[in-house]
């Protein structure tokens, strides 16, 4: 543009007087190249000072000449006009002068504009440059942050490590020499190795894939083999049913039972499990089997969904129904009693064979809610029974297991939370529901694994197999001498009820060959008539006489004599032993509290006990213990001191052989008898 | 009703021959603070009367501190000299030392038993009887002998025979010295020791006032105060003027009397019958105190000097139990075997 613009003032000022010839310009540009005259060069001669002062004194000249030229012009006259003219001519010139230095300046501004458009030119070319740069840098920077940063893959890949890679990897892979230096030929080769390495498990996988199938297919071959074989098996159990009875070895029953037991709640399995080992191990008159039906029993495990649909069902007919009929308070409470006292559908049925083909038939229920167990106890005998008027209670269902261990009741469930179940629906005491519900006692909880102990109520008892077996035999035996010990009394009391003592032979040398004093009369009696008796306030005092024993009166006559008997006999029998309580009617009722010798007899027979136990298993006990009492009647009689006073003879001739009458402060009678000598001494 | 808690076998047992235990006899310790009670089993319990009379003597306070077997029979009789506890029964006297007595395992210091006739059956020793004069022991019982033994040496001196039946009870009259003797036979006989003679015989079955033929005539119990003579058993119990051999006065007691004894100036007698009577001279009734046994055998009154805090009557018989009066008039507790 400068050129164009020094270019269009070049003819100008060239032609200042004529007219600028377009045309020929670029043609005169090139021939007067060197030849024209440039007032751009002229500009950089100048001294822009000195043309300032020029241009100060060319303005004054101006200033000064039109003033003179106004003077002139003022005055008028003729030489005015060439002075005017002159004037004139200068000030053109100066004109003229003004003009070039016009043109000078704008030169010069024109040339300083340029200068400094090319020097920001050029600064800004600088700056673009630096701002490239700088950005390239910045740029550069970010990548290398980048490569710095670049997480390569291999890293993530856990590989083994160095000492196995070197031992694991082949030479050609490992290439120690090379990879020990450099650590990028090092993972470089440990990649490698890894991708080896892998390689190799895939087929490996894929291996065993189709192994795995195919096994799968022979499996499957074999299942169907085996659901063929099936309907045989069944088929050949069938057909050796029958030699299994003629073998007598029941495995089918054992197996169908082994069925049934898996639906029996946990204290029940126990019990079976137990009884059934016992029985198999020690006792081979234990037979096990189970009762109830087993639909029931799979019925009360509904699943829980089914229950639920029902539940909001019977809910809403519940409400219905309740709408129209409310069951009365009394009904619903004895519902929920009847559901609280429920009984699981299935029950463990013991048999126990005795000596004498005597069987204990136990029958044991699990009370579901309350979470114990209860017996039902029956006692038959191969023939049957005539039951004296006295035996009533010794076989009843009631009161044959009755305190089988000391003070195992039955009557108050030993499960301690029961108590507050009962509270809720209004049970008193579980006593009024034991005839129908089995007796809870404490050895069948113990054999059917449950515990419950009394120092710290456990909030759920499980049923637990080693405290069943750890029972089990004791209990087996307690109950089979029980059951015996029950049958011989029984049978002893019939006799007994017809006035003979009966004393087995092995018993006889405890007793002279004669005893005259005859029992005659022998009944039950119930437990406050034996409280009522004046003669037994010390054994009931004593706490000797609870609810749970049996009671009998006996009645021995001599003559005149009649002796009375309260005889207690605890459930333990005969390892407890009976205990007599003595009241003689003859001259004077006399009893333990004003006769001695009385109170002698008494202890003569409930603490001298042991030697009328007889023969194990101790059966004779109570017989034996009445046959004394007569001979201890006889002799009582017979060594009264005659009164001399009284005329007639003696009631009673002394038929006894006697060392002395009487002996010590309380002039005791002779009533030990001694054997084979056949004389009465002091103990 | 349900017994306390489960009764086994050993439980019933037990309460059975508690039951059926009858206490023969009682012995106070020199130091007085001891009672030693024996009973028909053989054994004997000592009891520690200053912790029971304690104020803070509680149940265990009234059971025995030690009980332990000392005879095969009955413990009929004991007696106490200053350092030895005497205990008789089935034909042997035992002697126990009192310091020794409560250890546990204690063992008899000796034993001794007189000379007998029969040998067929052994009899019993009924009373035992301290002569501290002449440092001798008086034994009496089922042979109708008494003999005495000297306590320095052991040896059985002399055999008093005279009884036809045998010797319930004796009694020393201090100033003669004389012993007494009651028994089965129905006659009380006096002996002197230095002679060895019968002095004198009572047939107390025989005088009108107090025999009664109904219970018999034994001599059950004896108590002598010099002049004076208290017996009764099977006659009634009366209170003799020794000298003249009469009957004074007749106790209006229909039971059979197993014990009496001069207190004070009273006679106390206790026997069949659940009370210790109190009777005075005259013959009146001054009081008759419940215990608790149906009948009694015994009476003892601690009158040892060291112990004046346990001076109390206690009595026992037909039972487990060993009453304890302190005050004469009321029973204050009972210890038990």
């Amino acid at each position: 543009m400068s050129s164009e613009s020094s270019k269009k003032r070049k003819p100008k000022v060239i032609r200042s007087d004529g007219a600028p010839s377009e045309g020929k310009r670029s043609r005169s540009d090139a021939e007067q190249e060197g030849k024209y005259y440039s007032e751009e060069a002229e500009v950089d001669l100048r001294d822009p000072g000195r043309d300032y002062e020029l241009y100060k004194y060319t303005c004054q000249e101006l200033q000064r000449l039109m003033a003179e030229i106004q003077d002139l012009k003022s005055r008028g006259g003729k030489d005015a006009a060439v002075e005017i003219e002159d004037r004139r001519i200068q000030s053109c010139v100066h004109f003229m002068t003004l003009k070039k230095l016009n043109r000078l300046a704008h030169i010069r501004l024109k040339k300083g504009r340029d200068q400094t458009h090319e020097a920001k030119q050029k600064v800004d070319a600088y700056h673009l440059q630096l701002q490239n740069l700088l950005y390239e840098v910045m740029h550069l920077q970010k990548e290398i942050t980048k490569c710095l940063e670049f997480k390569s893959k291999h890293e993530e890949i856990d590989l083994v490590s160095l000492e196995e890679f070197y031992k694991e990897a082949p030479p050609d892979i490992s290439k120690a020499e090379v990879t020990m230096g450099d650590p990028h030929q090092q993972t470089l080769a440990r990649l490698d190795w890894e991708l080896e390495q892998r390689k190799r498990l895939a087929e490996k996988y894929r291996d065993s894939l189709s192994n795995k199938e195919q096994i799968l297919k022979e499996i499957e071959v074999k299942k169907e083999y085996l659901s063929s074989l099936q309907p045989r098996l069944n088929s050949i159990m069938q057909a050796s049913l029958p030699v299994q009875e003629y073998l007598s070895m029941p495995f089918d029953q054992a197996h169908k039972q082994y069925e049934t037991a898996r639906h029996l709640p946990p204290p029940l399995y126990v019990l079976f499990v137990q009884a059934t080992a016992y029985g198999q191990a020690c006792d081979k008159t234990l037979s096990v089997a189970i009762e109830g039906s087993v639909d029931e029993a799979k019925a009360l495990f509904k699943p829980p969904e089914d229950s639920q649909d029902d539940e909001s069902d019977s809910d809403a007919e519940e409400e219905q129904t309740s709408k129209r009929r409310r069951p009365t308070l009394g009904v619903q409470l004895d519902d929920k009693r009847k559901e609280m006292l429920k009984r699981h559908p299935l029950s463990v049925v013991l048999a126990l064979r005795c000596k004498d083909d005597s069987v204990l038939q136990l029958t044991f229920y699990y009370l579901m809610n309350l979470n114990i167990v209860t017996v039902k106890a029956k006692v038959t005998t191969a023939m049957e029974l005539i039951t004296p008027i006295s035996a009533g209670d010794l076989l009843s269902p009631d009161s044959v297991l009755s305190c089988l261990y000391p003070g195992d009741h039955g009557k108050k469930t030993p499960n301690a939370a029961n108590q507050y179940q009962f509270d809720k629906v209004g049970i008193l005491t579980f006593r009024d529901y034991v005839l129908e519900l089995g007796h809870p006692y404490l050895w069948v909880q113990k054999l059917s694994g449950l515990h419950f102990p009394k120092e710290q109520p456990q909030h759920t008892v499980i049923a637990d197999h080693s405290l069943s077996a750890s029972h089990m035999e004791a209990t087996m035996k307690l109950l089979k001498a029980r059951v015996q010990s029950r049958l011989a009394l029984h049978k002893q009391f019939a006799s007994l009820e017809h006035g003979i003592v009966p004393v087995s032979s092995d018993c006889q040398y405890l007793y002279p060959a004669k005893v005259v004093s005859r029992l005659v009369k022998w009944v039950t009696i119930a437990p406050e008539d034996h409280m009522e008796l004046h003669f037994t306030k010390d054994l009931v005092e004593a706490g000797l006489a609870g609810d749970h024993n049996l009671y009998y009166l006996a009645l021995v006559e001599r003559g005149t004599a009649k002796l009375q008997a309260a005889v207690v006999v605890n459930p333990g029998y005969p390892s407890i032993p009976p205990i007599f309580q003595l009241c003689l009617n003859w001259k004077g009722e006399k009893t333990n509290s004003n006769d001695d010798n009385i109170r002698a007899m008494e202890s003569e027979v409930n603490v001298c006990y042991k030697e009328l136990c007889g023969p194990r298993p101790g059966h004779q006990l109570l017989t034996n213990q009445l046959q004394r009492l007569c001979v201890l009647l006889d002799v009582y009689l017979e060594t009264e001191s005659h009164d001399d006073s009284v005329e007639g003879p003696r009631e009673f001739p002394q038929e006894k052989m006697c060392l002395r009458l009487f002996r010590g402060p309380t002039r005791m009678k002779p009533f030990k008898y001694n054997h084979p000598q056949g004389f009465f001494s002091h103990r | 009703m349900d017994a306390p808690g489960p009764l086994g076998q050993v439980e019933v047992f037990q309460a059975l021959r508690q039951l059926h235990m009858t206490i023969f006899s009682q012995s106070i310790s020199p130091c007085g603070k001891f009672l030693a009670a024996g009973n028909n089993y053989g054994q004997i319990a000592i009891f520690s009367l200053s912790a029971a009379l304690s104020s803070e003597a509680k149940e265990e306070s009234k059971k025995p501190v030690v009980t332990f077997q000392a005879h095969d029979g009955a413990v009929y009789s004991m007696t106490s000299t200053d350092r030895h506890l005497l205990s008789a029964g089935d034909g042997e006297v035992k002697a126990w030392l009192w310091a020794d007595i409560l250890k546990k395992g204690c063992k008899e210091l000796w034993r001794r038993q007189p000379p007998y006739r029969t040998s067929l059956e052994v009899p019993e020793i009924n009373a035992l009887l301290l002569v501290p004069k002449e440092n001798a022991l008086i034994l009496a019982g089922g042979d109708c002998q008494l003999h005495t033994m000297d306590l320095e040496t052991g040896t059985f001196t002399r055999a008093l025979r005279g009884h036809t039946d045998y010797i319930h009870c004796l009694a020393l009259r201090e100033r003669s010295p004389e012993v007494l003797s009651g028994g089965e036979d129905g006659a009380v006989r006096l002996w002197d020791l230095r002679t060895a003679k019968e002095v004198q015989t009572i047939e107390v079955y025989k005088h009108e006032e107090c025999s009664r033929p109904q219970n018999g005539r034994w001599i059950g119990c004896l108590a002598t105060d010099s002049d004076w003579m208290v017996c009764g058993g099977g006659p009634a119990l009366t209170l003799w003027h020794l000298r003249s051999s009469t009957p004074t006065t007749v106790f209006p007691m229909w039971a059979p009397q197993r014990h009496v004894t001069f207190y004070q100036d009273l006679i106390l007698s206790a026997g069949q019958g659940p009370c210790a009577n109190h009777w005075q001279l005259s013959g009146e009734l001054k009081a008759q105190v419940p215990s608790s046994s149906p009948g009694l055998l015994s009476l003892s009154l601690n009158q040892q000097p060291a112990a004046p805090e346990c001076k109390v009557l206690t009595a026992a018989g037909n039972s487990c139990r060993v009453d304890v009066f302190t005050n004469l008039g009321y029973r204050a507790f009972s210890l038990s075997f």
